[in-house]
């Protein structure tokens, strides 16, 4: 029986979709199966992120309504073995689904795959709602800012009282060179006032925005700092005890290393 | 004076936003909280009733800004005599 998990911030673009779609091919790469589930209705994305959107041809909303079965509308990845991609529909809205109608699906899915990742839309409302209506787990994305933190607040509060547990933090978009000069409010900071439990936490890395532009999830990009926090992260959500350092700046050697590797 | 701001150090902006922060999540999260700090305002009136005349209706909880923190504020206008 496998995990639900909701990927969710409250706020818009922290990196709900770019951290679902590279925890999902993550944990595919490290063997495990995995649907991602795209569940903002209407303003899908999770497809182009990974790079499948000439692949779809059902969404969840096919399902929903009987036009085809579950295991047909799954799209498989088309670089990693055991990741699949179940899209959600442009031509509807939010309010066209109904919270037992995601459940079904997430417990079906749950019962045949070791993961299931659902990428929330932002905001609280019903979108929201659907997306965490099947999930047992959360991760909740934020990123150093002072709106991004507050909203990734409202959104736990919201997520205790479905009961949604364990709820774990990731910390998107962190630059330690930031922190040191005080311009950016530091890991521990971040978890103090949120008070959850940290599971990962993401450099600021440049090569996010290529890897989109692509269509190839970032992780396939081994020697990025972006890269290594996300397969440490999905190496985590499997149970494997990893520790999180305060990241820290690059020093002078490293980025000398990096540059004669070609890795800046 | 000039001359003092020019060297005068701005605090840091993280440190600021920190403390911004504490705050903010401190009202929002009393807020969401709602229905319960309404029950333990009943539950205080009840309590409160049995000792003190008091106007009910314009009795009040809330969080008051006190420096860097907040406190918890319960308002039970006393009834004069007469």
């Amino acid at each position: 029986m496998g995990k639900v998990i909701v990927v969710t911030s409250g706020k818009g673009g922290v990196g709900k979709t770019t951290s679902t779609a590279n925890l999902g091919t993550a944990l595919a790469l490290i063997g495990k199966t995995v649907v991602v589930i795209d569940a903002d209705v209407g303003l899908r994305n999770l497809d182009v992120v990974m790079g499948l959107e000439s692949r779809i041809v059902y969404t969840s909303m096919d399902v929903i309504e009987n036009r085809c079965e579950l295991s047909r509308a799954l799209v498989k990845d088309k670089r990693v073995e055991g990741l699949m991609l179940l899209a959600a529909s442009q031509k509807n809205n939010k309010d066209d689904i109904q919270p037992e109608q995601m459940k079904a699906i997430c417990t079906e899915l749950r019962a045949t795959h070791d993961f299931v990742l659902v990428d929330s839309p932002a905001g609280i409302e019903s979108g929201f709602r659907n997306a965490a209506a099947g999930a047992e787990e959360a991760l909740v994305i934020t990123t150093p800012d002072v709106s991004a933190i507050r909203d990734a607040d409202r959104i736990t509060g919201l997520l205790q009282h479905e009961g949604v547990e364990p709820i774990n933090l990731v910390l998107n978009r962190l630059s330690p060179e930031m922190v040191r000069k005080g311009n950016m409010v530091s890991q521990s900071d971040v978890v103090g006032l949120l008070n959850l439990k940290l599971i990962g936490v993401v450099p600021e890395d440049r090569e996010v925005i290529a890897s989109t532009n692509r269509g190839i999830p970032l992780v396939h990009n081994k020697n990025s700092p972006g890269a290594q926090a996300y397969m440490r992260i999905a190496k985590r959500l499997t149970g494997q005890r990893i520790p999180i350092p305060e990241l820290r700046e690059k020093g002078f050697f490293s980025n000398i290393l990096d540059w004669f590797s070609g890795n800046k | 004076m000039n001359l003092m701001k020019l060297f005068a150090r701005k605090p840091k902006s993280s440190g600021v936003a920190k403390q911004r922060l504490k705050l903010v999540i401190t009202q929002d999260r009393f807020d969401a909280n709602n229905r319960d700090i309404k029950q333990l305002h009943r539950e205080l009136a009840e309590v409160l009733a049995k000792y003190f005349n008091f106007t009910m209706s314009a009795a009040q909880m809330s969080l008051k800004k006190e420096g860097n923190s907040y406190v918890l504020v319960a308002d039970f206008p006393y009834e004069n005599a007469g």
